[in-house]
């Protein structure tokens, strides 16, 4: 590892100063040493790196996605060794394609920085689970499995969490999902089910 | 017949209850009634005898949805959600959700309604510690401390109660500051709390930090290691219990926790007794951080953000303006609409690091709205600690985890 990365050239170093209070990390994409560190090391899963309010978002190539975690976890200057978050986020009414995008967050101990790497994936395709990189993401991955129906390969025990085993209802956080779900429910003591509300409000085209 | 006792009598097992390997293991299913799980989680655990052979835990049976609701109510109408998640320490759910729509905004609170975020956020850190410590004690068998931890924290509520009202689910932080004023005794109230807790404190430490009975069942129970409690991305006192030094307010200070002086203590061993020091000392040092920031804190001065696009107006120029009177008619049917962009904020909850993430599409409602728990992701250790341990100590461990299973469930 070390020997492979004396190779690649001087990095920009962080200043003092921005380890004063509430350190994000440097806000230009190329000034960030993580967005550096990937790029030179996965140049064809690197797709780019967006900044919005001091938060650095790394997207990825979707097979890629493990490799570049445990690369940012076990490199000797980066060492996002917390995955503090996996969850997706449906994003079938702001794109075409691909449908879904699974996001990480990490986090460094070491070097108190945070850092969020997405990856997009299609309905029907397959993401490599990040529970041999950490542990962590067991239960996370679980729980998106069991909102979106995203399957994990090589995950030890992919089933439902949150909802009942024997749901059959769908993924409740994809979007084309009602609020109230697909069944009536007649609730106890009336004989019909409750009238539907209006539960969306118009969004901006 | 004459039976000789100081043999062992011979005794003929039949071929059908002779036990193999695999038979030996017996299925048992804790919960989700169970007393000593803390709401309604089940865990189903496979013994060989006394040893826990395997663990699962099944959660879910307090699921609601909370992420789905957010993403269909307005910004601000998510506020009371927040509460009924983790409703032993409902400010600081109120404090990490408002904190991520005001980074997502771009917005940030006056100074005063910042110190008295802190102090309520820390009061409510001490409250679910002390239900925590009630309800862990009470299941390793001493009853009597659970009286004496909810005797100080009743004090902790009615503070709560003069401010907001409420006592349970608060719902007291807006976005942008508080929406109501601060009651003049309310100072006070804090101080006095201040000066009687640490009596209380010394109560439940003369009663169980060298009691036999606890250290023996806390100390070596539970061990986690500090590159397993990495690795399985533990925070707040179960990481720090390992020995592990992060914590948000110290790493990524938000608020004004970088003026304030106080310290985060680390445990050694990572086992039961360690997470139970690390979580007495936070106490300790919670009082610290309230008595400095009830001694800073400005006596007047705005509690809310005003002329925001993002916040509500004040209540005396929406009677009196025309503007403001418009504005908070938008704001309260329409909501208002963040930039496009997504956020994580995260904030050190009682139980560890609470994280909101939301993506906004430039409308009303939030896009997504994740809400990354702490206990939630505690509780995938459990199966690690249980393998191997005994079934009794079963109860400690899921006691020093602190759940709150409407916060796991969500």
């Amino acid at each position: 590892m070390s020997e492979e990365h004396a190779q690649l050239p001087a990095r920009p170093k962080l200043t003092a100063d921005s380890w004063a209070t509430g350190y994000w990390g440097p806000t230009e994409p190329d000034l960030h040493p993580a967005v550096y560190a990937v790029r030179e090391r996965f140049p064809d899963a690197f797709i780019d790196a967006i900044n919005f309010r001091d938060e650095m978002t790394i997207r990825v190539e979707r097979a890629r996605l493990r490799d570049v975690i445990a690369f940012l976890r076990d490199h000797p200057d980066q060492r996002y060794n917390l995955l503090t978050d996996e969850t997706a986020v449906d994003m079938v009414r702001l794109r075409d394609t691909p449908r879904f995008d699974i996001v990480v967050q990490l986090y460094s101990i070491p070097n108190r920085v945070r850092l969020r790497v997405k990856a997009g994936v299609d309905d029907g395709e397959t993401v490599p689970s990040l529970v041999p990189v950490h542990a962590a993401a067991n239960w996370m991955e679980r729980e998106v499995y069991d909102m979106f129906g995203i399957v994990f390969e090589d995950h030890p025990d992919l089933r439902r969490i949150l909802l009942a085993d024997d749901w059959d209802e769908g993924h409740p956080l994809r979007k084309d999902y009602p609020l109230r779900g697909f069944r009536e429910y007649v609730q106890p003591g009336f004989t019909k089910p409750a009238p539907r509300i209006r539960t969306r409000l118009r969004r901006p085209q | 017949m004459v039976i000789d006792f100081s043999q062992p009598t011979p005794v003929e097992i039949s071929e059908e209850r002779q036990l193999s390997a695999s038979r030996r293991e017996m299925v048992l299913n804790m919960g989700p009634q169970h007393p000593s799980t803390h709401g309604v989680l089940r865990v189903l655990l496979t013994l060989d005898g006394e040893v826990i052979t395997s663990c699962d835990p099944n959660i879910g049976y307090l699921h609601r949805g909370v992420e789905k609701l957010g993403e269909s109510h307005r910004y601000s109408q998510f506020v009371p959600w927040t509460d009924r998640t983790d409703y032993v320490a409902a400010p600081s759910n109120n404090l990490g959700y408002v904190l991520a729509v005001e980074k997502l905004c771009g917005i940030e609170a006056p100074e005063r309604a910042q110190y008295w975020r802190i102090i309520m956020g820390e009061l409510a850190r001490i409250a679910s510690h002390l239900v925590w410590l009630g309800t862990h004690a009470l299941d390793i068998g001493a009853l009597s401390i659970s009286l004496y931890c909810f005797r100080e924290r009743e004090l902790i509520l009615d503070i709560f109660e003069k401010f907001c009202g409420a006592r349970l689910t608060t719902n007291m932080m807006e976005i942008g500051g508080f929406s109501r004023p601060i009651p003049p005794e309310l100072p006070e109230m804090v101080r006095t709390f201040c000066k009687v807790f640490p009596g209380g404190q010394r109560d439940y430490e003369l009663i169980l930090s060298e009691n036999p009975i606890w250290l023996s069942r806390t100390r070596g129970i539970g061990v986690i290691e500090p590159e397993v409690a990495i690795s399985y991305g533990l925070t707040g006192a179960c990481l720090r219990g390992s020995g592990i030094n992060y914590d948000v307010r110290k790493a990524q200070p938000y608020l004004l926790y970088d003026r304030l002086d106080f310290e985060v203590p680390l445990g050694s061993h990572g086992d039961v007794f360690d997470r139970y020091l690390v979580r007495m000392e936070e106490m300790r040092q919670a009082i610290k951080i309230i008595e400095q920031c009830i001694d800073q804190v400005p006596t007047d001065g705005d509690l809310m953000l005003h002329g925001s696009p993002y916040t509500i107006p004040p209540h005396d120029t929406v009677l009196t303006t025309a503007e403001d009177m418009q504005r908070h008619f938008i704001w309260v049917i329409k909501g208002f609409s963040p930039p496009k962009g997504e956020v994580y904020s995260a904030i050190e909850h009682s139980k560890g690091e609470l994280g909101h993430y939301i993506v906004s599409d430039g409308s009303p409602m939030p896009y997504r709205m994740r809400l990354r728990t702490p206990d939630f992701v505690n509780l995938q250790s459990l199966p690690y600690m249980a393998q191997g341990a005994m079934l009794a100590d079963v109860v400690a461990m899921i006691g020093t985890i602190d759940i709150v299973l409407g916060s796991v469930d969500r």
